[in-house]
């Protein structure tokens, strides 16, 4: 017992040692980072302000060690920002190149990066060998008629769970259960869908990719906008309310154009996604309701690709994207932050 | 047109109750302020006759009809917020026009109302610009003009003065009373704060704990408060409130002693009570010996002085004069006139003055 309290009593001022040692290192930690973070400024000042020989020696040290470390992030910001940019461009700067190359240039290896003869052949027979007109227009009405649904009955849906307050939690329950959707690999309901539409004589038609294309993307569009409905202040909605709006001319004068940056956002998102989707596309058309990726994916065949071909219809396909987005890019930017933090 | 009544309105949220049997007579042509600290029910009973919120139980009557299942919409009211909740993608021109075009209101009628409300409000410049383009008095301006063009029966204003800076509150204060004054509608008004319940009112209710605690006049709930709560709302600074005990003739505690009022002579010897005593109803005297009070603290407002001396263990806040020569350190004896003595039931915190 004894010995228990003087070894504690000996073990206490070490405690507060340590304790003191650690303080005395945090405070010359502390003054270091911030010496480091002034040293810029303080380098030009140095000389001028510091009185003793080690003070005027150490931040000189310290400036030049932080210009070093400086260089060496600016350095790593740049590498950051060139190699995002390299995995972005690289493959879109090959598939514009590869489109303009002769067969015998896109073949061979290594492989040429800029075209050295530049043709328009790949685009010629592509326009001589297929019906491009009706598969873009495929492509144009599904994306829109899908992107306008899922849009529209996604701003319903969503600014009722935003709003309305159900029993039971259902609110929660129902958005998470509209997630679940997106939550399998498309590929894992591929056959039974393609059964069911088949039941309904839908194959090869556009209205099932339409339909298949709202379906998929209402969740999407549900959550983005179920997270600005809630940070729309309610006051505007009583007061709508006291002047005698019903719901309906609530949502339709005052949430609607409130909502419209948000609305354009999910638009151009589930637009793109729509514009792109490749696996029902291939597995519920045939002939007459192909659209575009479809018809680029027909250029691989038992004979080889013709990329020269596919790499054509590829830019094509992403010119229409490419203007949407650059038009409506200033309502892209403000949708996906708005809602995001309160002003 | 415009009379509004509470008969035993109970709000409750789950299990808190907001607002306990609520009692209340609102004449027509009335200004009416609820008043209380935050969550003490005010809003949720305006929110009640707005029709923003469900009635708990009891019946809300409006002209004698009764309102509770009725839509907001159908109540022929006009509210404004605190927020003013502007439509921020509307001119000030269709804000004000918005709830007659809802109502289907001829466009001559329309244009005329905006332009009569917008001369009323000083805001005939603004009409074409959007609610961010406001400053906070503009909006606030634009707000009260939403409620003017729909000419209802009855004018719902919460805290609408509350997002301004203190300078323009007190103008604003001075402007909304007379714009309501020529008006002759009935307001209902909800705030926090005592000056406005005090200033711009006919009649004021007193909520604290989702329970109305006294209806009246404004100086009949300063002079005659019903309880200690009521008489610690109202004033600033606030009413001074010492422990004491009723003695012969006096009320008396820790270093102090003063004489009863006339009214007090049925309260019994040794009741322990709550003495309040209004900052301005004391009088000061130079003095020193065993009766004299130190002064701790004078804050010289310009208009008066408010000078703090300890009595016990308590800071009391006395009014005086700007003349005044007292200093801290300064010895004074207090004296007070007996009938501007108030005194509390020391556990219930109720007045003991007979009521009326």
């Amino acid at each position: 017992m004894r010995r228990g309290s003087a070894r504690q009593r000996d073990f206490a001022p070490s405690v507060l040692d340590v304790a003191r040692d650690t303080e005395d290192w945090a405070a010359t930690v502390g003054t270091m980072s911030t010496r480091r973070k002034h040293a810029g400024l303080r380098a030009m000042t140095a000389a001028t302000l510091s009185t003793t020989p080690a003070g005027s020696s150490r931040p000189r040290r310290g400036a030049a060690r932080s210009r070093a470390a400086g260089f060496g992030w600016a350095l790593l910001r740049w590498a950051t920002v060139g190699l995002a940019l390299a995995v972005t461009i690289v493959p879109f700067f090959w598939l514009v190149t590869t489109s303009f190359k002769r067969q015998i240039d896109y073949l061979a290896y290594p492989p040429e990066l800029i075209p050295p003869v530049w043709t328009l052949d790949g685009y010629r027979v592509l326009f001589e060998q297929q019906d491009l007109g009706h598969f873009f227009m495929n492509s144009v009405i599904v994306t829109v008629t899908s992107t306008a649904l899922a849009v529209f009955i996604g701003a319903l849906a969503a600014y009722s769970l935003a709003r309305a307050r159900l029993p039971f939690r259902l609110n929660g329950i129902l958005a998470f259960w509209m997630l679940l959707t997106r939550m399998y690999p498309a590929i894992a309901t591929a056959i039974p869908y393609f059964l069911i539409m088949r039941d309904l004589r839908l194959l090869d038609t556009l209205p099932a990719l339409i339909v298949t294309y709202t379906a998929f993307n209402l969740p999407f569009v549900i959550w983005l906008l179920i997270g600005f409905y809630e940070e729309l202040p309610i006051e505007l909605e009583r007061a709508a309310l006291i002047d005698g709006c019903s719901v309906w001319m609530r949502f339709r004068k005052i949430v609607l154009p409130l909502s419209a940056p948000a609305l354009v956002a999910t638009a151009i998102l589930s637009a793109v996604l729509a514009w792109n989707e490749f696996l029902f596309a291939v597995m519920l058309t045939r002939v007459n309701a192909k659209t575009l990726p479809v018809v680029m994916s027909g250029f691989i065949t038992d004979k080889g690709t013709q990329w020269d071909q596919m790499t054509a219809l590829g830019v094509i396909t992403v010119l229409p994207v490419l203007v949407f987005a650059l038009a409506v890019q200033r309502y892209l930017v403000r949708g996906l932050t708005l809602g995001a933090v309160k002003e | 047109m415009g009379s509004v009544r509470f008969e035993h309105v109970t709000k409750r949220y789950g299990k808190v109750e907001a607002v306990r049997d609520l009692n209340l007579d609102i004449p027509d042509g009335h200004f009416m302020t609820l008043v209380g600290p935050s969550g003490c029910g005010k809003s949720t009973t305006l929110n009640m006759l707005a029709g923003l919120d469900d009635v708990t139980e009891g019946e809300i009557y409006i002209d004698d009809q009764e309102v509770s299942s009725l839509p907001p919409g159908e109540r022929d009211i006009a509210m404004v917020f605190q927020s003013y909740a502007l439509y921020p993608h509307m001119s000030v021109r269709d804000n004000l026009a918005f709830a007659l075009m809802v109502r289907k209101e001829s466009r001559e009628a329309t244009q005329r109302k905006v332009a009569d409300a917008a001369r009323l409000l000083g805001i005939e410049e603004l009409l074409d610009r959007k609610p961010r383009q406001l400053s906070g008095g503009q909006r606030q301006r634009v707000a009260l003009g939403r409620a003017l063009v729909r000419e209802p029966r009855l004018f719902l204003l919460d805290e609408p003065l509350s997002n301004l800076d203190a300078k323009l509150r007190v103008q604003m204060r001075a402007e909304l009373k007379l714009l309501f004054d020529r008006l002759a509608t009935t307001v209902v008004y909800v705030t926090h704060d005592q000056a406005e319940a005090m200033t711009m009112s006919d009649r004021v209710a007193i909520f604290d704990h989702g329970v109305v605690q006294q209806v009246g006049t404004p100086l009949d709930l300063y002079n005659q408060p019903a309880n200690k709560f009521v008489a610690g709302f109202l004033g600033s600074p606030p009413m001074n409130f010492l422990e004491a005990e009723i003695a012969e003739g006096q009320v008396r505690g820790e270093g102090f002693a003063f004489a009863l009022p006339a009214w007090a002579g049925a309260v019994g010897r040794g009741t322990p009570v709550t003495l309040g005593l209004r900052p301005e109803d004391v009088t000061l005297q130079a003095a020193s010996g065993a009766a004299a009070a130190p002064i701790s603290l004078v804050e010289p407002m310009g208009s008066s002085t408010i000078v703090y001396t300890r009595i016990g263990p308590n800071l009391v806040a006395i009014e005086t004069g700007k003349d005044t020569t007292l200093r801290a350190g300064s010895t004074v004896a207090l004296a007070i006139e007996p009938n501007r003595v108030h005194l509390f039931d020391a556990t219930t915190g109720e007045s003991l003055a007979p009521s009326g």
